[in-house]
């Protein structure tokens, strides 16, 4: 699966991989998707299998993995930053307003 | 199939209705929550048998009541069983599961409270002397090759985390293509783990209605969950999910799936319905492992297939269970839990589809009498969903 990359896109419309390794802050990390492998610039720290954005995400835009939504983020997000409950949230199962 | 050419077949139980075990169970059943201990202490006296208790019975209505019916049937009959001991509390519950059960032509005996003067020290005599003559009888039957059509399994994964999406899901995909390109049957449950993902599983329906089926339980799954104010970011994800790096159920959906493989969906069960034909089904019902897994087994799958990605105990007490993980913390600290380790995949020294082989090669094994790890530490239960009061 790794072929000896860091980070994981599963789809190119994906802006999020999966890191599978701890990543730290400040490091390059080369991602994969399918043969092709890029060399992105971690802005946070990063536990193994959480998510790195790929490029910047604007407040309220989807964020693709599986080359499906899995939810939006709250505030505009830059690229090499840790995604996750503090900056995505589900776009289902929501209160009526 | 891996091991290559002409029909995949695996060593199993032929039953007079047709049915194939892949174990050979004195299955101990309770039906009702009356005679729960007394089923315990048979079990505890005979050896190898399995109990299983429906702690609920008097005053069940509707669904419930359709359901323990049901399950008591499937329970009793299920392929994996060589003779049942019913225990109850009701004889006209008694009367009933008797007649449901007559048409799988399996040994059983039905003893109630009320044959042994309503003296549990009495029912528990009787149901040992009655469960230690069918343990006899069973212990004649062989194993046969059988070709793994007659197969059944389940498709499951709980205390998910990334990698279960990235490997593990797609491990049991490979394997339910498999199964059903050979003629047998798989089903995937967690109807809540759709959720996000069910346009893709609609897609795949082999029926306009069977699509709209699997959207409206979605649907449905979300309205309860938005009626009772539930903000599902902390329940599904839960915290174990979140710790791992699971953000949202859309998320958590999508590699859940996974586990389904790429052939049509026939049809959405309804809890615990037995497939009305061959190929891959869905089934309605909760996301929690225990009554999801019981719900596979009534409907009569012999073998259930389980990722997790942090770790996870729980297996059947009937259908061995084929624990699956790809995380490489969890496959080293829980090898004594985790009967297939693909890690491999996940670090980059075996493909997927290598592992797929594997694993598929697993299957027969442990269908063929290899026991799993769940088996050995008896860590096995079976829990019936409930939908409403009782009255």
């Amino acid at each position: 699966m790794s072929g000896g990359a860091d980070a994981i896109r599963l789809s190119p419309e994906d802006n999020v991989a999966t890191v599978l390794r701890p990543v730290s802050a400040g490091e390059d990390i080369q991602v994969r998707c399918g043969v092709e492998v890029t060399t992105l610039a971690a802005a946070d720290a990063i536990p193994m299998c959480h998510k790195i954005s790929l490029l910047p995400i604007k407040e309220g835009h989807m964020v693709i993995k599986y080359g499906q939504s899995i939810g939006e983020v709250r505030a505009a997000v830059g690229p090499g930053r840790h995604v996750h409950v503090h900056n995505l949230r589900s776009a289902r199962a929501r209160a009526a307003p | 199939m891996p091991g290559g050419g002409g029909m995949a077949t695996f060593l199993g139980f032929r039953r007079a209705d047709g049915q194939v075990g892949v174990r050979n169970h004195l299955l101990v059943l309770s039906a009702g929550g009356l005679t729960g201990q007394t089923a315990r202490r048979v079990g505890a006296a005979l050896a190898g048998a399995v109990v299983v208790v429906l702690p609920h019975g008097s005053g069940l209505v509707g669904r419930d009541l359709a359901v323990q019916r049901r399950a008591i049937a499937g329970l009793a009959t299920h392929p994996n069983v060589g003779a049942c001991v019913l225990l109850g509390d009701n004889p006209a519950v008694m009367a009933q599961a008797a007649a449901d059960i007559a048409p799988g032509r399996r040994p059983y005996e039905c003893l109630t409270l009320d044959d042994c003067g309503h003296d549990g020290l009495a029912l528990t005599d009787r149901a040992v002397r009655a469960g230690a003559r069918l343990l006899r009888q069973i212990s004649r039957e062989r194993r046969s090759a059988e070709p793994v059509s007659a197969l059944g399994i389940g498709l499951e994964c709980g205390r998910s985390d990334p990698s279960s999406g990235l490997v593990a899901n797609p491990l049991l995909g490979l394997a339910a293509d498999w199964l059903i390109d050979e003629g047998g049957w798989a089903v995937l449950g967690e109807t809540l783990e759709w959720l996000g993902a069910e346009h893709l599983l609609a897609g795949r329906a082999r029926t306009p209605e069977a699509a709209a089926a699997i959207e409206g339980a979605v649907l449905e799954r979300e309205r309860i969950a938005v009626a009772a104010g539930l903000d599902l970011l902390g329940s599904n994800p839960g915290p174990t999910n979140i710790a791992a790096g699971l953000s949202t159920i859309e998320e958590k959906s999508l590699g859940s799936i996974a586990k389904s493989g790429s052939r049509p969906i026939e049809g959405l069960l309804e809890y615990g319905e037995t497939p009305r034909h061959p190929g891959l089904w869905t089934m309605d019902a909760s996301a929690y492992a225990p009554e999801s897994l019981t719900g596979f087994v009534v409907s009569g799958a012999q073998l259930l297939l389980f990722t997790t990605g942090v770790g996870n105990p729980y297996v059947s007490a009937l259908s061995p269970t084929i624990k699956l993980s790809a995380n490489p913390d969890t496959c080293r600290t829980l090898a004594d839990q985790l009967d297939f380790d693909a890690s491999s995949v996940f670090s980059g020294r075996e493909s997927l589809a290598e592992a797929g082989e594997a694993l598929c090669r697993r299957v027969v094994a442990v269908a063929s009498g290899e026991a799993t790890w769940g088996e050995i530490t008896r860590e096995g239960d079976e829990v019936l969903s409930r939908f409403g009061q009782a009255l």
